[in-house]
């Protein structure tokens, strides 16, 4: 037959014999000498070709290897293995080691997690960037609150100081060194509490060197009540030194601390009840 | 010791490794344990694990004697197989690959002409006359292919020729055996 000729001469059966076809090759060589015993014939002919070609190379191996060799398959029998699928393709072969793709894979989540680390490192400044701004705002707000906590209770003393009916209200007018000035005063003389209010207070201010004193009038002589300074921001009532009874209040300027007797050219304010 | 040979023709062979009789391990090892060191050798060029691939190549023919189909070819070219399969894995496990396949042909030659000297089959005749016939370029290929277990798609990458005619020149050096040993 022209086919099979063709076959034979296309070289096909000694590639196959020499072991060099893909596995799909083989299926259809194996097909074909299956269906054609010429085929068959041929093949065995050129495989008989390269069997004595291999003897002709052969190498023998040393001589104790044939002892060990056949023991190895005859003690197989005693104990039997499961025979292994054969693979009979050259081109089947394993490829390289897996450890390459373990490696790139622990390196890309290294780098992953390298990312995931600087991320979560810059959200974590910028949330301790907030809790010192909130912080910072906390401090402010309770500063306030302690402000206005104090500045209450001044107010609310000053107002039953105030109310007090028992309380007397005094005016302090400026004179001819000051004719600004003016001072309110609170006298109780049932309690014998003076107090003057800070916040209605209008004077110059004193200088370090100097400071303001009370006097009341008694009996026409003068009575020393105490020393203060003149503070802006100061909003209460400062209490005095106690009277009984007097019938006038005066406020001079005298050196720092005060002095026994007042100096009358440096009278700043007079009230007379 | 007298060194009493076993030798069975195929059909007697085939039929003896089936049945796993003892007579045929002694007989598969006569005859064809040089030819298959042969190819072992030359691709793993080491005499050690040359001498272990030849055992497994042994066991694995034994054990998995079942799957041989003796419609699909000669005894030989299966058991080939094996050998040539078993000795390339070694090869690329270990990395040979390098030193292996960079030796160049000439080097191929010379070595089988320095090994002929001590491992000459006495039963094979004219080897000198065989490399006279054969063409070295048909010989080059024969060799990485048979031997070496090359694909025919490797050799044409290491000879620099068509693919064409890597298949052209196996079959004529295979046509031209026959002929020599017909």
């Amino acid at each position: 037959m022209e086919d099979i000729q063709a076959y034979i001469e296309s070289g096909i059966l000694e590639l196959y014999a020499a072991g060099d076809l893909s596995p799909a090759e083989k299926r259809d060589v194996e097909a074909m000498i299956s269906r054609h015993p010429e085929l068959k014939a041929e093949l065995a002919e050129i495989e008989q070709g390269l069997e004595e070609y291999a003897a002709a190379y052969a190498i023998a191996p040393s001589v104790n290897l044939r002892r060990q060799v056949i023991d190895s398959l005859l003690s197989a029998e005693e104990n039997p293995e499961e025979p292994e699928a054969l693979n009979d393709s050259v081109a089947e072969i394993r490829s390289a080691p897996s450890y390459k793709y373990a490696f790139a894979a622990c390196l890309t989540l290294l780098l992953v997690s390298l990312g995931a680390l600087f991320v979560l490192y810059s959200r974590l400044q910028q949330s301790n960037q907030q809790i010192a701004v909130l912080q910072a705002g906390n401090q402010q707000f309770s500063n306030r609150v302690n402000n206005m906590d104090q500045q209450l209770k001044q107010h609310q003393h000053a107002l039953s100081v105030l109310r007090n009916p028992q309380v007397k209200l005094i005016k302090l007018s400026g004179t001819k060194q000051s004719p600004e000035s003016s001072m309110m005063l609170a006298f109780n003389p049932a309690s014998k509490e003076v107090m003057i209010d800070m916040s209605a207070m209008k004077v110059p201010a004193n200088d370090a060197g100097h400071q303001y004193q009370l006097w009341a009038m008694v009996k026409g002589k003068p009575v020393d009540l105490g020393v203060f300074d003149m503070k802006a921001d100061d909003q209460g009532m400062k209490k005095m030194k106690a009277i009984a009874e007097a019938e006038a209040f005066a406020v001079t300027l005298e050196p720092r601390g005060g002095s026994l007797n007042p100096s009358m050219e440096h009278m700043m304010l007079l009230g007379v009840i | 010791m007298s060194k009493r040979k076993t030798a069975l023709s195929e059909d007697d062979l085939i039929r003896a490794l089936r049945n796993k009789e003892k007579i045929g391990a002694e007989a598969l090892y006569d005859m064809y344990s040089s030819s298959l060191y042969g190819i072992i050798y030359r691709i793993v060029q080491h005499d050690e694990i040359a001498e272990d691939l030849l055992q497994e190549t042994f066991v694995k023919i034994w054990n998995s004697f079942a799957l041989f189909d003796p419609a699909k070819g000669r005894l030989f070219t299966w058991m080939a197989n094996v050998a040539r399969n078993l000795s390339i894995d070694k090869l690329r496990s270990k990395d040979f690959r390098n030193n292996a396949k960079n030796q160049d042909i000439e080097n191929t030659v010379n070595f089988i002409d320095e090994t002929n000297s001590t491992a000459l089959n006495p039963d094979t005749l004219g080897v000198k006359e065989l490399m006279q016939r054969l063409k070295p370029e048909q010989k080059s290929i024969l060799d990485l292919v048979y031997f070496r277990g090359y694909t025919h798609a490797e050799v044409a990458e290491e000879l620099g020729i068509p693919l064409g005619t890597v298949k052209t020149r196996l079959r004529m050096a295979i046509i031209t055996l026959r002929k020599f040993f017909s």
